[in-house]
């Protein structure tokens, strides 16, 4: 089936394109036979954004046919321009073009400036690439935390403007994005009473409820509160748990549609998993399943598949937000 | 996955939860939480107990994390469930969802930073107002092993323990120093009359050995 050899060898390393160090059991048979499909599926698809850039539109203006190729994959060097400009970072960057600047010019707090600095040398420590990018991510989370007092600096941030700036290899750019994720994407999750994160976990918990019932009853029934399970997924939008890959193709969507993918994908994970997580006979396996196993298992990995299934799910915004209604000030989740 | 050999069973695996040869052994489950400010090493202090690792970039946890180990003391079989919590101020409010029938407690702070130290008395404080009352808290004065940048002295820390009826060891989960040790003792001052652990979640629980922790202290050889 899969070509024995192909001719992108560094694809196959033990470390992915973007720097990170693949688990200890990946599965590359499992993987080369993905690739052998999806390198064709990058080709084609980069034809197609080609054409889109040419004709030169509006992308802030999402219509249907933009969102169908959004869904099947933005080309990695077409991410960070199609990202600022569908999120709308282009147009506030132009509103205020020294912004940036201004921040990182201003005095900064010690406590924000220490407790940023704590964290550097914990974020993607075995990412190769990220060595050399470290006084950047501070100059980000610096600047973002001040101008942005409400949430200030909170953890988990850190793995957002790092895969931004990954992606993006600017820093500005990842700054506005990083900016348009904490406030349009998932706004108060990062604040200091995190008051949205604990109002959409129970939200997510009443969708698993819903939708597989069978796996919230075995969850319960072990005893691992959702918040252990899925607190990650929500603050850091699946950066630093999900495979790179296959967090910039959930994010593809973010920036394009919105916090629902957030719900999608996070159901999808419950749903494509559900007979493992029904084979987890104690809450220690449970535990260890969600931490160490279907992060990075075939089904996330082979990203393509996962983002079909992912659009597969019926879910509706209204939904979700009568949902939000119910669970506001829940915290025990 | 989670289908490979169990030690509940009579086959008498390699984690030996019923010693062969001991008529009769007890087993007991602890629920056992982590706390203490952001980066003082608690999810280093469970790595070490749990997997024998200790990483120099430990990530920090969002949210909080669970972890199982299981360790011997004379006939019993002690079962910890250790919920791993996040240091950072703004998880705070998930907090009680992991102390609330915890049974057991490891405030954690850090020997080079004086904050550490005040914001963890904060945490024994809250366990004594807002915990089950007869929680065993024991303090942990880590990163030992960078003893000679210290700034929160030994004896303050022990006489601050004695005070507040907290065990107190300093450790490092960098050398292992005192890491099983500590467990250990709050293992020991534990009750381990049947039944009497069984509070809440646990109660009725089979004990079997999740197989990915490895086993690293010396159980009922
Ligand atoms: N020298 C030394 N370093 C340690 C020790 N324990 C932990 N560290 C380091 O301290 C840093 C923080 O450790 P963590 O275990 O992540 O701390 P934490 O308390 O879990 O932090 P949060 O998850 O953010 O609350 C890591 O870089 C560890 O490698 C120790 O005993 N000695
Ligand atoms: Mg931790």
């Amino acid at each position: 089936m899969a070509a024995a050899t192909t001719p992108i060898s560094s694809k196959f390393s033990d470390v992915d394109e973007y720097g990170f160090k693949r688990p200890e059991n990946f599965d590359y048979k499992a993987y080369e036979q993905f690739m052998s499909n999806y390198l064709k599926t990058l080709a084609k698809r980069r034809k197609r954004w080609e054409e889109i850039l040419e004709e030169n539109v509006d992308l802030s203006n999402i219509n249907s046919k933009l969102k169908r190729y959004i869904r099947k994959g933005i080309p990695g060097p077409f991410r960070p321009d199609v990202w600022m400009r569908i999120s709308g970072a282009y147009k506030l960057q132009a509103k205020s073009p020294d912004l940036y600047r201004s921040l990182l010019n201003a005095p900064h707090e010690k406590e924000i400036s220490d407790s940023i600095s704590i964290d550097l040398p914990r974020t993607f420590p075995d990412n190769i690439f990220f060595e050399t990018k470290k006084d950047s991510l501070y100059n980000i989370l610096i600047a973002y935390a001040h101008h942005n007092r409400d949430v200030g600096y909170c953890q988990g941030l850190n793995y957002i403007a790092g895969l931004l700036l990954i992606v993006t290899e600017d820093e500005e750019k990842s700054f506005w994005l990083l900016k348009h994720m904490v406030e349009n994407i998932v706004p108060q999750y990062h604040t200091k009473n995190m008051a949205n994160l604990l109002r959409d976990m129970a939200v997510f918990k009443e969708m698993v409820i819903r939708r597989v019932p069978a796996v919230n009853k075995h969850i319960e029934n072990l005893g691992l509160p959702y918040a252990v399970i899925a607190s990650k997924w929500f603050i850091c939008v699946f950066a630093e748990v999900l495979p790179a890959e296959t967090v910039l193709r959930i994010w593809d969507c973010v920036f394009s549609e919105g916090y629902k993918i957030v719900f999608r994908v996070a159901l999808t994970m419950f749903k494509t998993h559900k007979s493992a997580i029904l084979a987890a006979d104690d809450i220690g396996a449970l535990a260890n399943f969600f931490r160490e196993v279907l992060i990075h298992d075939e089904i996330v990995t082979d990203c393509h598949t996962f983002m079909q299934k992912v659009f597969e799910l019926r879910l509706k915004r209204s939904e979700l937000e009568s949902l939000r209604k119910v669970c506001v000030g829940r915290n025990n989740t | 996955m989670a289908t490979t050999p169990r030690s509940g069973g009579s086959a008498g695996g390699g984690t030996a939860q019923r010693p062969n040869g001991t008529s009769q052994s007890k087993s007991c489950q602890f629920k056992l939480v982590l706390l203490g400010e952001s980066a003082v090493g608690k999810s280093s202090l469970v790595l070490r107990f749990v997997k024998g690792q200790f990483h120099e970039y430990q990530e920090s946890t969002i949210g909080a994390a669970f972890l199982t180990q299981t360790i011997c003391i004379e006939d019993t079989v002690v079962k910890f469930e250790i919920w791993d919590t996040a240091g950072q101020e703004r998880y705070h409010s998930l907090a009680p969802m992991y102390y609330r029938g915890a049974q057991a407690a490891i405030v954690v702070y850090d020997i080079q930073n004086q904050d550490s130290f005040q914001r963890a008395k904060t945490w024994v404080k809250e366990l004594h107002k807002q915990a089950s009352p007869n929680i065993v808290i024991a303090l942990a004065g880590n990163k030992a092993d960078l003893s000679n940048i210290r700034v929160v002295e030994y004896e303050e820390a022990k006489q601050y323990a004695e005070e507040n009826g907290l065990l107190f060891m300093e450790t490092s989960a960098k050398t292992g120093m005192n890491v099983n040790d500590i467990f250990m003792a709050i293992a020991k001052k534990l009750p381990k009359n049947d039944g009497a652990n069984n509070q809440g979640a646990g109660a009725g629980r089979r004990l079997n050995e999740n197989e990915n922790n490895r086993q690293t202290t010396n159980c009922c050889k």
